[in-house]
């Protein structure tokens, strides 16, 4: 799995890939934390948390939607990301896990929402690949 | 007639400054881009105008959807894009607001002068840096929990006022005198509030910052004399929104429209677009949600700027008071408003989306404070920490060009990606103090990077388009001393 901030005008994109959904929907993640964080210590504990939503992009906006969240609840930026991604009946669920770094041992800027702007989710030969832009 | 072409898209100039992007296709109105030449190059670079075009789209849209002349490419509606969609047949659309819920900016005047700060700004910066919250998690300036955020997001600067944040004056300075009567807290989700909670007086980080200033030019004599500006006066400026409470608001209603609204989304070219049909719940719920965060981001700048009043008073040891420390004016650029707008001979109530846009009302108007009221409504245009911001006033052509709105800042002009390898944030600290004799703190060297001077339109052209078509007339420029960011 790798993600690569590209460039937007005003604001940040993430392009990301992964062999499977959960990989690649991770790897985004990580691209989100890259994008506030340049300096990623070892410190931190890990949480878990489910997401559901009603499709594929729909569960990535709201997976990230939830990492700024934690974020800003619980006082920590999340990082090493995994995460598995199923299909159940209707809708899509996400497991993901993180580990978050608390604030006070980062030097970090804000993200402040993620956009369904020019997000792309699609099959590649290699897996998986996802496009997003984030509100900075 | 003179055209000009970018990526497919063409534009006629109707005169000078303005451009339009004529009806076709799915279009319900033209677009109109004001700009000159060389400002619409750089609009025609990104994807502003196909952005512009698509808002074209959004159902009850009236007269065009406009440009203003520092746009760029956000995400659905262009940033420095103003929308009037009607109240009651059209719609109201989150993602034409922006994530931030009145971000803006506001002013606060000092009797200080240049020479009274000189041989201080290393201190005086260092001081606003230590007690003014900014970045991420650096908390707020009130510890408050979430009866607070209620009572906040119900009164606006009210609550500031009786919590002993805010003095009479700094109401009636302020748009709508600080309070949204039509606020919701109900229809803003726990989310939203506790994300919120944490965060009531800080700065944030991005472009968000605060700026020492001093007042390098007058234009307008009259008109600064009743803003009470002169050459040389010190003046603070603030910029910074509704936080985490804002963006978790614009991100819930969107998802709410996606899922209730799918037939309308499915109808517009982009997601961002995401609009409630007037008279629909969503749209009553997210306007009133959206009036409880333009309290709460008002709220954010009465703190923030009562704390500088603090910061001052320790620094120069003397009451703000004997400062003469009070509010110029507080303007949203990122919001949507009901407005009753004059469309072909006929009155309507608009709801008028401005993203990245400041409302910039004439002289006369009755929404103008009546401090105000004779000479115009002051707007405040925050350029970057090397160019320089402007203080303009509601021209007599803005309510018949840009349903009483012009510009909001310079625009960005290179991504945040490029700027972090063009420039290093130490680097531009170093040279601006040593060149530019601008003192600049930050939580993050990467932030300054991307808010290097250079990665800005310039500011003096945005500024002259904007007085030039009459839409909000140059009253006075100032100059950053000390700047602080997250």
């Amino acid at each position: 799995m790798s993600y690569e901030l590209r460039p937007h005008t005003a604001d940040v994109a993430v392009a990301a890939t992964g062999t499977d959904l959960g990989e690649t929907f991770a790897a985004v993640a990580d691209g989100l934390a890259a994008a506030m964080c340049d300096r990623i210590p070892e410190t931190g504990e890990r949480f878990s948390f489910t997401v559901r939503a009603e499709g594929l992009e729909a569960l990535l906006f709201d997976y990230l939607d939830q990492l700024i969240y934690e974020r800003d609840v619980r006082g920590v930026l999340p990082v090493d990301n995994e995460a598995t991604v199923r299909e159940a009946g209707e809708e899509w669920v996400i497991e993901a896990s993180a580990r978050g770094i608390p604030l006070g041992d980062v030097s970090a800027r804000d993200v402040k929402a993620v956009t369904y702007s020019e997000m792309r989710i699609e099959e590649a030969a290699a897996g998986w690949e996802a496009y997003v832009v984030l509100d900075v | 007639m003179t055209t000009r072409e970018f990526d497919g898209i063409q534009l006629e100039r109707v005169r000078e400054f303005v451009w339009e992007i004529p009806k076709e296709g799915d279009m319900r109105v033209p677009a109109r881009v004001l700009a000159s030449e060389a400002l619409l190059e750089e609009i025609g670079e990104d994807k502003t105008l196909q952005q512009l075009k698509n808002a074209t789209q959004l159902p009850g849209i009236t007269g065009h959807a406009i440009c203003m002349p520092d746009g760029h490419q956000g995400y659905g509606f262009p940033v420095g894009g103003v929308g009037a969609t009607d109240t009651e047949n059209g719609c109201i659309s989150p993602g034409s607001v922006g994530y931030d819920i009145n971000c803006g900016v506001r002013m606060m005047k000092t009797n200080l002068t240049y020479a009274d700060v000189q041989g201080r700004e290393a201190e005086l910066v260092d001081a606003l840096f230590a007690n003014i919250p900014s970045g991420l998690g650096g908390g707020g300036v009130v510890e408050s929990d979430i009866d607070t955020v209620e009572a906040v997001l119900n009164r606006g600067v009210d609550w500031a006022l009786e919590e002993g944040w805010a003095v009479e004056a700094d109401l009636t300075h302020c748009e709508d005198e600080g309070v949204r009567p039509d606020a919701d807290p109900s229809a803003v989700s726990q989310k939203a509030k506790d994300r919120g909670k944490n965060q009531l007086g800080s700065l944030g980080s991005g472009n968000h910052f605060l700026e020492v200033q001093r007042v390098t030019d007058v234009y307008r004599d009259d008109v600064a004399g009743a803003y009470g500006l002169e050459p040389d006066q010190i003046v603070v400026l603030i910029h910074c929104g509704s936080r985490g409470l804002g963006h978790q608001t614009c991100t819930d209603y969107l998802r709410k429209i996606e899922k209730r609204h799918g037939d309308l989304l499915a109808q517009l070219p982009d997601k961002e677009l995401a609009a409630a049909p007037a008279g629909s719940e969503l749209a009553e719920e997210y306007y009133g949600a959206m009036c409880a965060c333009i309290n709460f981001a008002w709220v954010n700048r009465q703190l923030i700027m009562h704390r500088v009043r603090q910061v001052f008073e320790r620094v120069f040891d003397r009451s703000w008071e004997s400062m003469d420390m009070h509010l110029l004016y507080d303007v949203a650029h990122n919001i949507a408003k009901k407005e009753h707008h004059t469309v072909e001979g006929e009155e309507r109530e608009l709801y008028v989306h401005r993203k990245g846009a400041t409302r910039a009302f004439p002289a006369g108007h009755p929404e103008v404070p009546s401090a105000y009221r004779d000479v115009g409504q002051p707007i405040i245009i925050p350029g970057s920490m090397g160019a320089g911001s402007y203080v303009l006033r509601g021209g007599e052509a803005s309510m018949e060009l840009t349903f009483g709105s012009t510009a909001h800042g310079a625009g960005r002009l290179m991504s945040r990606t490029q700027a972090k390898q063009e420039f290093w944030g130490e680097t531009v600290q170093d040279e601006l103090r040593e060149q530019n004799q601008v003192y600049v703190k930050a939580q993050s060297g990467a932030t300054v990077a991307e808010e290097a001077p250079g990665v800005y339109k310039d500011v003096d052209e945005v500024v002259r388009v904007s007085d030039a078509l009459g839409i909000g007339d140059k009253v006075a420029r100032t100059y950053p001393v000390c700047n602080i960011k997250g």
